[in-house]
């Protein structure tokens, strides 16, 4: 029993942490640019996708494949900021407008990665030596322990800029007070082009990490991750970014703690119990800091 | 020299929609003094100084900078002109340090250190309290001291124009007394201002010159001293002062 509840407490480090990324990229998203990326668990997939294709056509290594799909995904991100972005803020309704915009974002990334890669579930076929290493009295696959020390070196990045950097802490000020921002002189546009790429580069490297850590993904699994982004934004408190790193480790450590101690299909039911129960006791979040208009 | 560094010509301004808040409103902010707007409440002032900042684009009419005209200039450039802005709305970031706020208002020129240090050593001379307290988060301090973080702040790059929308409001007496002696001030400094408030008596005693707005048109306009003297305009500030609760 100690042992499952220690395989328990190190997959639900390694999953949490997935999540924590997941929910920390999209919390920025809607804290700087008030947009809700229905799509996020597709550019998420496509990070999978893009190790995937890096591994099996040009033999890259999904190590290698991290600090790739940083670098195209916020490329991407940019890029997409200015075709999406500008639309949006011509409608009376900018932030209702973001959900049915990044809906059928959401619908074309899927149906796109459908027809690139088909869809039966893909797996990398790339293996670490040694396959496992020990961690006290258990195995762990080295391929999950590699995906929790990025995941770890990605988070305390993340935070030494937000908290330590002034780009960083423009980016949180703009959070807590988006028009205040505009009069510091900070040009807004290109800072929310920013927080977009950044945002979408997460994803990307998430989507890698998800490469390692689950053992198959497909073009459909997008939605999947979606709606854990949310249920992590939404425990984290909106536009809290250190709130989503928690929120994203608790929910992962509670689903697999879930796996140990209950059967099967009510595992699957605990994060929307905490989701639930979070809006109704804490609506702003663990942390329970109120987020600023 | 135009005869205003800033200035609203004939402008419309709807928020959402087809309601136009502003209709042909012109104003001119003259240099080296204090312009004061006043009026009712909801009749536009705080709508005008957006507009006059780039936070809202004109459905019509246009914004010049000393006479040139910049309608739709976004708001991060007025600062580059030489133009600060205090709004009506706290303006702080509550979670940010007192010292983390003055190096964002330093952010067109955050790579020239010298000149950050200078800007933040010009807010602590000018309100030593902020020196004591740079290391306190800015939501953590009294109304009055976070307005004059942000007197500070936007003095801090040295402005030639300052745009004030209702300083005083939320404050206590005493430490609103102490603000309009500062705004007073101002122009010996060699700074332009533009003076919305709510409080008309302060306003009329310390501007030069006077706007009235109405329901987002001018009213009238004139020298504050013409607004002491003339019966009929006193008849009307004194309306207004009646129904409010705080003058
Ligand atoms: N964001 C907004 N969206 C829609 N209407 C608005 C918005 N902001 C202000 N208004 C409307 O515009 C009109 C003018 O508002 P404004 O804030 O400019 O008035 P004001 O003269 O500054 O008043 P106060 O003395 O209360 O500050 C009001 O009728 C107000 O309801
Ligand atoms: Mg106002």
């Amino acid at each position: 029993m100690e042992l499952l509840i220690l395989n328990g407490l190190v997959n639900g480090l390694i999953v949490g942490g997935i999540y924590a990324l997941v929910g920390v990229s999209l919390t920025l998203l809607y804290g700087v640019l008030r947009v809700v990326n229905f799509a996020h668990g597709e550019f998420v997939i496509a990070g999978s996708f893009l190790a995937f294709v890096l591994f099996s056509s040009f033999g890259v290594p999904p190590l290698l494949a991290v600090p790739i799909a940083a670098v195209v995904f916020f490329a991407a991100g940019w890029g997409l900021y200015y075709v999406l972005i500008p639309r949006l803020a011509r409608s009376d309704d900018p932030e209702l407008m973001s959900f049915l915009m990044f809906y059928g974002v959401s619908i074309a990334a899927a149906a796109l990665l459908l027809l690139l890669f088909e869809a039966d579930s893909r797996t990398i076929d790339y293996t670490f030596t040694p396959v496992s290493m020990q961690v006290g009295p258990i195995y762990v696959s080295t391929a999950r322990l590699v995906a929790l020390a990025i995941t770890i070196v990605v988070s305390i990045a993340l935070a030494l800029f937000l908290f330590k950097t002034l780009p960083g802490k423009a980016l949180r000020a703009a959070i807590m007070n988006p028009e205040a921002i505009q009069i510091m002189g900070v040009d807004i546009v290109r800072l929310s082009a920013f927080a977009f790429a950044l945002a979408a580069a997460l994803a990307g490297v998430t989507g890698v990490l998800i490469a390692l850590v689950f053992p198959a993904f497909n073009p459909f699994s997008g939605a999947e991750y979606t709606i854990i982004a949310f249920i992590v934004v939404v425990l984290g408190g909106l536009g809290n970014p250190v709130g989503a790193l928690l929120a994203g480790v608790l929910f992962g450590l509670a689903e697999q703690m879930a796996t140990v101690f209950l059967p099967q299909a009510m595992a699957q039911i605990v994060g929307f119990v905490i989701l639930v129960g979070t809006i109704f006791f804490r609506p702003s979040g663990i942390l329970g800091v109120r987020f600023k208009r | 020299m135009a005869d205003a560094v800033l200035e609203l010509d004939r402008v419309d301004v709807a928020y959402h929609g087809d309601i136009r808040i502003l209709r042909g409103l012109s104003l001119k902010v003259r240099p080296g003094v204090i312009t004061g707007v006043i009026g009712p409440n909801g009749a536009g002032k705080s709508t005008a100084l957006k507009a006059l900042y780039g936070l809202l684009k004109p459905v019509a009419g246009d914004v010049l900078i000393d006479g040139r005209k910049v309608t739709g200039l976004p708001p991060w450039k007025f600062i580059d002109n030489g133009i600060a802005l205090v709004p009506q709305q706290r303006s702080l970031f509550n979670e940010l340090s007192v010292e983390d706020n003055l190096r964002l208002a330093c952010w067109s020129f955050r790579r020239d250190r010298a000149r950050v240090e200078q800007a933040l050593e010009r807010a602590y001379v000018q309100f030593p309290m902020l020196r004591d307290k740079r290391r306190d988060l800015a939501g953590s301090m009294s109304g009055g001291q976070q307005r004059f973080l942000e007197l500070g702040r936007a003095l801090a790059l040295r402005p030639r124009v300052l745009l004030l929308d209702e300083p005083t409001a939320m404050i206590a007496p005493r430490v609103s007394a102490e603000i309009y002696e500062f705004v007073h001030g101002l122009p010996g400094q060699g700074i332009t201002v533009l003076l919305v408030d709510q409080n008309v008596r302060q306003c009329v005693r310390i501007s030069d010159h006077l706007y009235v707005l109405e329901l987002g048109q001018n009213k009238v306009d004139g020298s504050a001293r013409a607004f002491q003297q003339d019966a009929g305009l006193r008849d009307l500030i004194a309306e207004w002062v009646d129904y409010r609760i705080d003058a």
